[in-house]
């Protein structure tokens, strides 16, 4: 899964606003923060179809489900937990 | 309608050169001299011989979707087509089918019935964000006119729904509706600027369809019914955006301004993706549905074909000082 959370690392990079001077990490309040808003969500959620080729059931979703890249990891690619404050 | 909406263009666009020297010199004294809900007001209730002239269209031309249309027992969705070729996202990808082929039309199908499950999002959304905005006091003078927009929409849904329930299937949306703007200003004006980038880009797809003799009827009458009541919703959504551009924006701080720009350009971006839905990849019997449509979104025949698409809606925002430049990621 490593590889595909580095693609997910990579394309949050891309798409983040104003994100502070120590970068992105997987620990960083993404909609919170305002480094990303709700419009990101639908080609976040195609991204991790892709990743995961499976669908991901948008109703059931809640914003908690993007805090930031570790929730996401472990939300939809079964990633662990503990990333913690790894640099993206 | 279209000479009421250029006249709309041509004074919004004399409008906002006044008000670029506004931005620059004199923002805070006109921010001071009243609210943003009493200069709203005002720049609504001018808007109210553009308003009345469609409302009176709306009643003159108003549709009973139960009885303007006889719905087929059923339909053949591999002997006729549903969907004009040039316009699938499939069209000169190497994914494409070839277009005399039974699979060819089955894919045009599908493509039929996501075009019309996202009107039904899109359609959701926007009655939704009518009624919210109905009867408030800054938005009175168009009040009459959204029983007629929210009319409408609601009456596109029924033929849109129509079609997938009866013959195909709701293709789902990836939209989530988490994520409220704290500040109404900027809420309002994206409310609008969302509603006309969905709509211009849909009537787009009507347009040619209507006229494409090659579809089945039904597919032509359902294109051409919401193309008739889009003409007067676009009109209406320009010069709404128009005004609540020229009202706000001067009062926003230069990080907001370009913060709603960046929002503007995300909505260019997730309007465009839904056109090219995985569901019908997979449906289509594709193993990487999402592959493909990342491959039909890069391939350059299809940015061309967005451009051609977004062209007129692109030249409104950036003419009118909304957009300063073409969005990225888009074409």
């Amino acid at each position: 899964m490593s590889s595909e959370l580095d693609e997910l690392r990579s394309w949050v990079a891309s798409k983040a606003r104003d994100l502070p001077a120590e970068g992105l990490t997987d620990d960083l309040p993404l909609l919170e923060g305002r480094h990303l808003t709700s419009l990101h969500i639908p080609q976040l959620v195609l991204l991790l179809e892709r990743l995961r080729k499976a669908p991901v059931d948008v109703e059931e979703l809640n914003a908690g489900d993007f805090r930031d890249i570790a929730t996401i990891g472990a939300k939809f690619l079964g990633t662990g937990p503990d990333l913690g404050h790894r640099r993206a | 309608m279209t000479r009421q909406g250029n006249v709309r263009q041509g004074n919004a666009q004399k409008g906002n050169a006044q008000q670029g020297k506004a931005w620059q010199g004199n923002a805070g004294a006109q921010a001071e001299s009243s609210s943003p809900g009493v200069r709203l007001r005002e720049a609504v209730e001018a808007m109210s011989g553009t308003v009345d002239r469609l409302s009176e269209l709306s009643r003159k031309k108003y549709q009973n979707p139960y009885e303007a249309l006889v719905w087929p027992e059923s339909v053949e969705p591999e002997q006729d087509l549903f969907f004009s070729p040039e316009m699938t996202s499939l069209h000169g990808t190497v994914h494409a089918f070839p277009e005399d082929r039974p699979e060819f039309r089955r894919f045009a199908f599908q493509e039929a019935a996501n075009f019309f499950s996202l009107n039904i999002h899109g359609e959701k959304a926007l009655i939704s964000g009518l009624a919210e905005r109905m009867y408030r006091n800054d938005l009175l003078a168009i009040s009459d006119y959204l029983h007629h927009f929210i009319d409408e929409e609601n009456k596109h849904s029924v033929y849109f729904g129509g079609f997938c329930k009866r013959y195909a299937k709701l293709y789902r949306s990836r939209h989530v509706p988490f994520g409220a703007e704290a500040d109404r200003t900027v809420s309002d004006f994206l409310f609008f600027a969302k509603a006309l980038l969905f709509e211009e880009h849909a009537d787009q797809y009507n347009v040619v369809q209507a006229k494409d003799d090659r579809l089945h009827g039904l597919a032509r009458f359902i294109n051409q019914a919401h193309h008739a009541d889009e003409a007067r919703h676009l009109v209406f959504n320009r010069a709404i955006v128009t005004a609540l551009w020229e009202t706000y924006a001067p009062g926003w701080t230069a990080a907001t301004r370009e913060d709603v720009r960046a929002r503007i350009g995300q909505f260019f971006v997730t309007t465009w993706r839904e056109y090219y839905n995985p569901d019908v990849y997979a449906d289509c019997g594709f193993d990487d549905p999402w592959q493909v449509a990342e491959d039909a979104w890069c391939t350059p025949g299809q940015r061309a074909h967005r451009r051609r698409v977004s062209k007129k809606c692109l030249d409104f925002l950036l003419s009118s000082g909304v957009l300063e430049e073409e969005p990225a990621d888009v074409f």
